[in-house]
């Protein structure tokens, strides 16, 4: 009678977890402050390209090889990219450096994080993005103007 | 990647309904030999290759001749890393089982078939998806 119980239990709280992880599948989670100001860790700044004529937003996708969905993240944002004036796209393999992943609080991926020119975190999505939201939440930093002095 | 590590992603999908019934079997009667039975079929899948993984074999011979053919491919490297998450809560429920400890088999078969069953029914790869997670909490288990 037990077994039936669980059952239940487990089939139901699959579809609970299911809902909800289709409902935050590509929700965008703006940066808090203490996010922001954080530093970020060596592989992720190497990828940055701050010089002057570099991108506004550099989307930082990260990435393991156990990762289905990373593929579908790869294509949208790299079309998004394509497309995009000032936004660059980079993925980083974290599967032999999953510190990188826990110093930023990432917990599945793929997860990207949008960054400023200076390395700034302007925001994170996870899951497969969806490119027209992500696309709206950085209208803002894609047109300002980069600080020239 | 390439060609002969991808595999058509219905495949897996399957799998994942065929894993959901038999753990829920296993959860009903408490019949440990099937749960087994089941830990073999993930372990095939995980060590050995999805190609020769019993239910990949029964999607091809029965499930696949009825569908259209699709160019659409899956890595198989994220799926084969989840067959050896199913196998060690299969394999723990297996000796809870067998060994006299229910509730040990009741809640490891529960954590597999929760995860079998997000796949079926979201196609949602739990253990795909929580890499990280997972190397978090056991840095050392699966350098493979």
């Amino acid at each position: 009678m037990t077994g039936v119980w669980v059952l239940v239990g487990t089939l139901v709280a699959g579809l609970l977890a299911g809902a909800l992880l289709a409902r935050r599948n590509g929700r965008i989670r703006a940066a808090g402050p203490a996010r922001a100001e954080h530093a970020l860790p060596a592989p992720v700044a190497a990828v940055l390209d701050t010089s002057a004529t570099g991108p506004a937003v550099t989307l930082v996708q990260l990435s393991t090889t156990f990762c289905a969905p990373c593929r579908h993240a790869r294509a949208v944002l790299g079309q998004l990219a394509e497309r995009t004036d000032g936004l660059r796209h980079v993925e980083l393999d974290v599967t032999h450096q999953p510190q990188v992943a826990q110093q930023l609080g990432v917990l599945r991926t793929p997860t990207t994080l949008a960054l400023g020119p200076e390395g700034d975190e302007l925001l994170r999505v996870s899951g497969v993005p969806k490119a027209p939201e992500l696309l709206a939440a950085l209208e803002a930093h894609l047109t300002r103007a980069r600080p020239t002095d | 990647m390439s060609a002969s590590s991808a595999v058509d992603p219905r495949g897996p999908r399957f799998a994942a309904v065929v894993t959901t019934v038999v753990l829920a079997v296993v959860l009903l009667t408490g019949w440990w030999p099937l749960l087994a039975a089941q830990t073999v079929v993930f372990a095939i899948g995980a060590f050995v290759g999805l190609r020769p993984a019993p239910y990949s074999v029964l999607y091809r011979v029965l499930v696949a001749p009825r569908l259209r053919p699709t160019s659409e491919r899956e890595d198989a490297a994220p799926l084969r890393f989840a067959q050896a998450v199913g196998f060690v809560f299969a394999l723990v429920g297996t000796v809870g089982y067998a060994a006299g400890l229910p509730v040990l088999g009741i809640v490891a078969t529960a954590f597999a078939l929760f995860a079998a069953f997000l796949n079926a029914a979201f196609g949602f790869c739990l253990g795909c998806e929580m890499y990280l997670l997972i190397r978090r909490l056991a840095p050392r288990a699966e350098q493979a």
